[in-house]
């Protein structure tokens, strides 16, 4: 099909908006095979995706649509992952597009991630056609959203579609509008026709190893051509290529504009990078497409089995779930609290969240998770840079010069009731007001910079109690900057539980030092001494509480009758011990610290 | 096969069930005490040949042996006659308000030369607590009975740790003891919530309250007040005038095998430990019939040393800490974690190769005996 046929786009909404909805009813419209055969075919993070309403991998898919101008042109979806963890492939996706639907849902209006789906989308100069979903919604309120446009989003109310996905309201005028607003792919930029493609996604397939989706942008791929990824010049042979109607389907040719898939003999997927550029072995491409990075793991935690003769199988979980997922790494380390686990990294929280869930679901495992933590820029007194992603590696105090903290961008969407406990919430997470924007007379969009540590754990949930679910936030990454952080560590009889460790910030040190500290005490059973518990920072003590020793355990009778269950008793707390951390000379039940961080 | 020494018979019955025991035991009900002591004399009679020729002490605990009737009594020691001997310490359990002096006169003729008597405690509120159905007065007038009747070594079961119980009133109990009765012999013991009892559940419900301050101050005022009268601390919760420790106690303490007779009792044979039925009427029925086999290993000795050793006077040698799967010397036990550490917190002292439990130790003795097995 001739290039100037072909529309590439993607649909960007906020959580739901709708997105799942009207693909399903694109492909019903355009009749190409209902979605749910796809679903089959598509990897097992399936389940955890519809659960939680979001997208993690891109379900990219191709329909013909005969328009009402007599011709019959190609659309190529690319469903994307919609959260921020995922933003870089996010753009990538974007990247592969030349046009957006921006989907808002017409009883909620413009959410915050709307906002930051808007910033990629422009970042990657899209042609954005706005739809309004929902209207048949007895609580939709298009003329609120349309004004919400124009002075959010800066689009012209009469662009916006209003259409019903759920009831097949609006769909060919969708479509109608990708085909007249969205270009055809320009091949006008690239001075030859040398093979470039650009890998936005890749899944593993068991029998067929690495299935790489690629937007074709010059040049064309064929079975057989050798290929090379030009960020790591790796040499491979296409064995398939082919295009997504929704399933894999093979065809002889890829040609400039297609959105299709590529099979080589790639073993791993950590071997195709995302925003990669693909170029022949013959006739190679000058310089890359623009725009890829290595994907870096932002957020940090140590993953440990709750029973130690589960290491090995986490380790084999955890290497199955690499294959198919880049962005996870992980790598051994030991705790003395927690013993033998992983330390790994994530794009963000949920990609943390999503990790840990497939452990537990898709591999059987009980595992326990430390505080999550994110990578700090230190630069010591002696010029060294250096950069740390757990608290037990940060040089001694004497020794830094300065820490920098990563920071994010974040837009809070909150009813203007809630506007004051917000800005309080932003203020207690060290945050930093950049921007308020009145939306429609009741809501009001804050732009701050947050600390991403400050994030990481409960934010959400406060920002979601906190506006009775009203409030709405999404965020991108900042710069780094310097901050007063200091390492907290936390002291058991004098020894230091590593797994409690965290680099926090010096005013809310003593807090939280306190905080762990009572809890420690609730979960540490009395031994025959006397049980110091203390939070220190750089030496010094800052929190304490004690455990005061036993002093009466005894059983009255010891007789005859008596001597079996006497010893069977002592037998079991022999055992026990075995399951016991040896911290200092103090024994705690493993369960203890899973207890603690468990419920913090 | 070297012959057994000890003999422990269960005799189930109580007229009135304590809330907070867990011993196996009944009421009377309908069952023909005849047909109960025909059973245990043809345990005997089956079993007897394990026996020495003499025992060394015969122990009737329940339950409340002393429920049982004189003539009872007398054909019980009938059948027992050829295995007691001048020197045989011979127990027997009672409590108070079950016996008279005519009673307690069989008692002491037909061979029993030493009484355990359920006291638990003076004090009305403390023996209502407990659900005792017998008085402070009632238990004063027992004793005083068993002395007419001619028993020099009498043993007072009391309790402490009980719901409502202060110091003074614990004191008062423990000068009852030792300034108008003065008994030989003194067992001093702790309420346990034991499984399977009503006082578990009123505990666990939070209606019995448990203080362990409380509960350890108790336990020192006990040591201090009976040392001072010349009580030996021999064990955990028994106190002895000199001489008059109870030998049968020490049996089990030392390792030393037991036969036992009667529903529920446990015997320890030849390396071998089981239990007689805990079911008079099938006990009634089948008094041989055995449960809970068990073939000791020289671990499981070893294990049990620590669990009772440690709780004696005596003390508990120290090469019993090494597992006798490995063995180890004595240094490197010295050298060990949980003995140095607990030397050093004051908790156990090590002399000629024997550990001892130090005073505070003693109100530790689990958690202590947990720590060096």
């Amino acid at each position: 099909m001739s290039i100037e046929l072909t529309r590439n786009f993607s649909i960007i909404a906020h959580i739901d908006h709708g997105k799942t909805t009207l693909s399903d009813r694109l492909l019903d419209f355009t009749q190409t095979v209902a979605k749910r055969d796809q679903q089959a075919q598509l990897l097992d993070s399936m389940d955890l995706e519809r659960e939680r309403g979001i997208t993690i991998k891109s379900h990219p898919v191709c329909m013909e649509y005969p328009a009402k101008d007599g011709v019959t042109y190609q659309l190529n979806l690319l469903d994307t992952p919609g959260h921020v963890d995922f933003a870089y492939e996010v753009s990538r996706s974007l990247a592969a597009c030349e046009g957006a639907l921006l989907l808002i849902d017409a009883a909620q209006g413009v959410e915050a991630q709307t906002v930051a789906n808007i910033h990629l989308a422009n970042e990657q100069n899209l042609r954005v056609i706005p739809v309004i979903n929902k209207i048949d919604l007895p609580s939709a309120d298009v003329p609120a959203v349309l004004k919400q446009l124009e002075d959010i989003l800066q689009i012209p109310a009469e662009e916006a579609i209003q259409a019903s996905a759920k009831e097949g309201i609006g769909i060919e005028e969708i479509l109608e509008a990708v085909v007249a607003r969205v270009p055809p792919p320009s091949t006008a930029e690239f001075e030859n026709d040398s093979l470039r493609a650009s890998v936005f996604d890749s899944i593993f397939d068991t029998y067929r190893g690495v299935v790489s989706y690629v937007r074709m942008m010059s040049g064309t791929i064929n079975p057989r051509d050798g290929i090379r990824m030009m960020s790591t010049g790796k040499t491979y042979e296409i064995k398939e290529c082919g295009v997504f109607t929704p399933k894999q389907t093979k065809r002889d040719q890829l040609n400039p504009g297609d959105v299709g898939y590529i099979i080589a003999n790639v073993k791993s997927s950590s071997d195709v990078k995302i925003g990669d550029t693909i170029t022949g072995t013959i006739r190679p491409a000058a310089r890359p497409l623009p725009g890829f990075k290595e994907i870096q793991p932002m957020v940090f935690s140590g993953i440990y089995p709750v029973s130690t003769d589960d290491l090995e199988q986490l380790k084999l979980g955890m290497g199955k779930l690499q294959i198919n997922d880049a962005a996870f790494t992980f790598q051994a380390e030991s705790s003395a609290a927690l013993g033998f686990g992983f330390r790994c990294g994530f794009l963000g929280l949920l990609h943390m969240e999503i990790v840990q869930e497939r452990l537990r679901r898709e591999f059987n495992m009980d595992v326990i998770s430390t505080y999550p933590g994110v990578i700090y820029k230190i630069t010591k007194t002696d010029g060294e840079d250096v950069e740390v992603d757990n608290p037990s590696f940060l040089p001694e105090p004497q020794e830094i010069e300065t820490i920098q903290e990563p920071m994010v961008r974040a837009y809070i969407m909150t009813p203007n009731d809630y506007i004051g406990d917000m800005m309080k919430l932003v203020a207690e997470k060290r945050g930093e007001l950049e921007n308020t924007e009145t939306l429609d007379g009741t809501r009001v969009l804050l732009t701050c910079l947050l600390p991403l540590n400050e994030i990481l754990v409960d934010f959400n949930d406060k920002l979601k109690s906190m506006t009775r679910g009203y409030g709405s936030m999404d965020y991108e990454h900042a710069e780094y900057r310097p901050a007063n952080l200091v390492k907290l560590d936390m002291m058991i009889s004098g020894e230091p539980v590593d797994a409690f460790s965290v680099i926090v910030h010096r005013d809310k040190a003593e807090f939280r030092g306190r905080h762990l500290a009572k809890k420690l005490k609730e979960v540490i059973p009395q031994q025959l001494f006397t049980v110091a518990i203390q939070a220190m920072i750089g030496g010094k003590i800052i929190a304490r509480e004690s455990i005061t020793a036993l002093r009466k355990n005894v059983t009255a009778k010891c007789y005859g009758g008596d001597i079996s269950r006497k010893r069977k008793l002592l037998e079991k707390q022999k055992e026990g011990k075995k399951r016991m951390k040896s911290i200092g000379k103090v024994n705690i039940p493993q369960d203890a610290f899973i207890k603690v961080l468990k419920n913090d | 096969m070297s012959p057994v020494f000890h003999c422990y018979i269960h005799i189930p019955f109580c007229h009135h069930i304590c809330p907070y025991c867990a011993f196996y035991k009944h009421k009377p009900g309908k069952l023909a005490n005849d047909a109960f002591i025909a059973a245990i004399l043809s345990q005997l009679d089956a079993e007897k040949s394990v026996l020495a020729e003499k025992l060394d002490t015969l122990y009737l605990g329940g339950g409340t042996p002393s429920l049982l009737s004189s003539v009872h009594l007398e054909t019980l020691f009938r059948g027992l006659r050829p295995f007691i001997s001048p020197e045989t310490e011979v127990t027997l359990e009672a409590n108070p308000a079950t016996f008279d002096l005519k009673k307690a006169r069989i008692m002491r003729e037909i061979g029993i030369n030493r009484i355990s008597l359920g006291v638990q405690s003076f004090q009305t509120g403390i023996l209502k607590t407990l659900g005792r159905d017998h008085s402070g007065e009632d238990a004063k007038i027992a004793f005083e009975i068993l002395r007419e009747a001619g028993f020099m070594n009498i043993s007072i079961d009391l309790m402490f740790s009980i719901p409502g119980q202060t110091e003074s009133l614990w004191q008062e109990d423990l000068d009852i003891v030792t300034s108008e009765l003065k008994p030989e012999h003194v067992s001093s013991y702790n309420l346990t919530y034991e499984e399977d009892t009503e006082f578990l559940k009123r505990h666990e419900s939070g209606e019995l309250d448990e203080n362990e301050d409380r509960d350890a101050n108790l336990f020192y005022q006990a040591i201090d007040h009976l040392e001072a009268a010349g009580f030996g601390h021999y064990e955990i919760s028994n106190y002895g005038q000199s001489g008059f420790e109870s030998r049968h106690n020490r049996a089990y303490w030392t390792g030393k095998d037991y036969l036992g007779l009667g529903p529920g009792a446990v015997s320890t044979i030849h390396g071998i430990r089981a239990k007689t039925l805990p079911d008079t009427a099938r006990f009634v029925e089948s008094p041989t019939l055995k449960t809970e086999h068990e073939t000791l290993t020289e671990e499981d000795r070893r294990i049990e040393a620590i669990a009772m050793q440690l709780r004696t006077r005596e003390g508990l040698r120290i090469n019993r800490v090494c597992s006798t799967n490995e063995p180890c010397s004595i240094e490197t036990v010295l050298r060990s974690n949980p003995i140095e550490s607990m030397t050093q917190q004051g908790l156990i002292e090590i002399r000629d190769e024997r550990i001892f439990l130090t005073r505070e130790g003693k109100a530790l003795a689990d958690p202590i005996a947990s720590a060096l097995i």
